[in-house]
């Protein structure tokens, strides 16, 4: 009898610090000590532990603090959403892959090669490019970028009880493609897949804040980690600080969400082994 | 081999051509009308149909990808729009600095992952053990980013131990010993992620290796301790080809950022401007020019590991 997740070390305190993380961004208007939009121009670019702004300020008096908590809204909304979308459109290709016939299979394995044939972050640049800058072009690009990883697993899994005699029994006592597809296959190939998608998040927000630097994603004036960084470098030689506090705050982030994957992963024992490093 | 190798050929075509697909349907399918902004609003249909006709945009979209295809095989990706040189004139020196870079990072990634992995792998429960197990995490959860921007505020700004971009100093020889010191933090920063994750498929591959029948083997006939590392991981070193797309793919995209903090001009930085203006020929020509090598490095690297390995190959 295994376990419950949750009274695993490896899972639960990541679990609860990934929580926190999302809390203090859903809960920003109650926790940011100031309005994150509003800067008065004689308080620039203040140290951390500066008076009544504990981690200073950015080049135009707003509160770091307070931008960095509200940032996190569109951070891990840019990280979380794509994710979500990646694995709901990877499991229907990867599964389709793998039921549907040698040519069907064959036609989805090659398209998936060539979006694997680009680098993450320039396929996202590619997608992105198309879109007008902002959280959905960032939302779309990494949910591209995201899929074919998804759908590798989600065909791995699908092929490796294709052939199942369970399979075969509940086809023979009449079970419908639909049924056998949603009853007999997804079960088996969700959790695989869901654990797969963990590994992802630390990642696409790490991504969606990439993004937003490189300004395809979330635009100024609304507080967003990559973009903060953009905004700050040029102060990074006067005042490295403050500078590099948004950085930190998506390290933290992806660490913390790196660390949960790793400790799902574990959980399933030689499936977790398996499967593909988190990339791309 | 010679049949493997041809197979791998062969998908390695219809992916090429996708890649240029993609690359070609980001600047056909982006919204606006070209003819428009060039022209004004107001421009008389005659003026717009001619300059429509010199763009080649009245003709169907598969005749438009054939002719970029053809002039992008050759060499032309087109003038940018923010410098109006040729792409491919802009592209070149950049290539050169980005495979000083990647070289480098490249360097340190083996070096790196190598140690760090066997770490793991000969004291996995100790504290040494899980020291290289954080370390790997971090590593790989690292942000290129966010890396160059802490490198750059403690090792170049606080403690001035090295300098914090370019690629020579500006009263500097341009030696070897110049190029160098500039090199070293942004092949840190590019390195890490990569780096995370050689250390790791290398932990599992040397592990596995050590706790198998050959590592047994070896101690049973009185090799000493080092013997039998060595042989080992030289039996789990094709781990290391296998996942070698991966790396590059990381470094690749690492450039982006790293050269852009580090103002390296090279590719990645390309990029960065590219984008900033808005040059869709230059961030069409960078993403295809990057592709098309991620697929050939993509190609050697499965090569050479069908060549060491040969169960890779069926």
């Amino acid at each position: 009898m295994a376990r419950s997740p949750l009274r695993d070390p490896a899972v639960a305190v990541p679990a609860a610090l990934a929580l926190l993380i999302v809390l203090v961004a859903a809960a920003a208007p109650l926790l940011a000590p100031y309005d994150p939009a509003a800067g008065r121009l004689q308080d620039r670019l203040l140290d951390p532990g500066a008076p009544g702004h504990l981690l200073g300020t950015d080049g135009q008096g707003r509160d770091l603090l307070s931008r960095l908590i509200w940032a996190g809204r569109a951070s891990l909304t840019g990280g979380l959403i794509p994710v979500a979308a990646a694995t709901a459109a990877g499991t229907l290709i990867g599964t389709t892959a793998g039921l549907g016939g040698r040519v069907l299979e064959q036609a989805l394995l090659r398209t998936l090669d060539v979006l694997y044939a680009f680098p993450g972050v320039l396929l996202a640049i590619a997608v992105a490019t198309l879109l007008r800058p902002g959280l959905g072009a960032t939302v779309l690009a990494l949910s591209v970028v995201l899929t074919p990883a998804v759908a590798r697993v989600a065909f791995t899994e699908v092929r490796r009880i294709r052939t199942a005699e369970y399979l075969e029994a509940a086809r023979v006592s009449g079970a419908g493609p639909l049924a056998l597809v949603l009853r007999q296959v997804v079960p088996v190939v969700a959790p695989v897949v869901l654990v797969y998608a963990s590994s992802l998040v630390g990642l696409a927000v790490a991504y969606a804040a990439g993004l937003a630097f490189l300004g395809l994603g979330v635009a100024p004036p609304t507080p967003e980690w990559g973009a903060m960084l953009d905004e700050l470098r040029p102060a990074l030689f006067t005042h490295p600080w403050p500078a590099v506090l948004p950085g930190l705050a998506v390290l933290a982030v992806s660490v913390v969400f790196t660390t949960l994957g790793e400790g799902l992963r574990q959980r399933i024992g030689d499936r977790g082994a398996l499967l593909p490093e988190a990339v791309r | 081999m010679t049949g493997f190798l041809l197979r791998r050929l062969l998908l390695a075509v219809p992916t090429l051509l996708g890649v240029t697909v993609v690359v070609f349907a980001t600047v056909a399918l982006v919204p606006g009308d070209p003819v428009a902004a060039f022209l004004g609003p107001g421009a008389p249909p005659e003026a717009r149909a001619e300059l429509s006709a010199r763009l080649g945009l009245d003709r169907p979209l598969p005749l438009r990808y054939l002719s970029w295809l053809r002039h992008a095989l050759g060499g032309d990706l087109g003038t940018s729009i923010a410098d109006q040189r040729p792409v491919g004139g802009l592209l070149l020196p950049a290539i050169g600095q980005t495979l000083v870079l990647t070289a480098a990072a490249f360097l340190l990634v083996l070096v790196g992952g190598v140690l760090l992995g066997a770490v793991g792998a000969l004291r996995p429960p100790g504290p040494l053990g899980r020291l290289s197990g954080a370390a790997t995490t971090l590593a790989v959860s690292a942000p290129q980013y966010s890396v160059a921007l802490v490198l750059i505020a403690v090792v170049a700004v606080r403690l001035r131990w090295l300098p914090a971009g370019g690629t020579h100093d500006v009263f500097g020889d341009g030696g070897f010993a110049d190029l160098a010191r500039h090199l070293v933090l942004p092949a840190v920063a590019a390195a890490l992620v990569p780096l995370g994750l050689t250390a790791r498929v290398f932990r599992a591959a040397l592990g596995s290796v050590l706790a198998g029948d050959l590592a047994d083997g070896l101690r049973a006939r009185g090799l000493s301790r080092a013997a039998v590392l060595r042989h080992c991981a030289h039996n789990a070193s094709p781990a290391l080809l296998a996942i070698g797309g991966l790396q590059l793919a990381y470094l690749l995209e690492g450039v982006v950022f790293v050269e852009t903090l580090f103002a390296r001009p090279g590719l990645g930085r390309l990029l960065y401007d590219a984008l900033a203006a808005r040059d869709l020929p230059l961030v069409q020509g960078g993403v295809l020019v990057v592709a098309a090598a991620f697929v050939g490095v993509n190609l050697l690297v499965d090569t050479a590991h069908a060549a060491v390995d040969p169960r890779t190959r069926s």
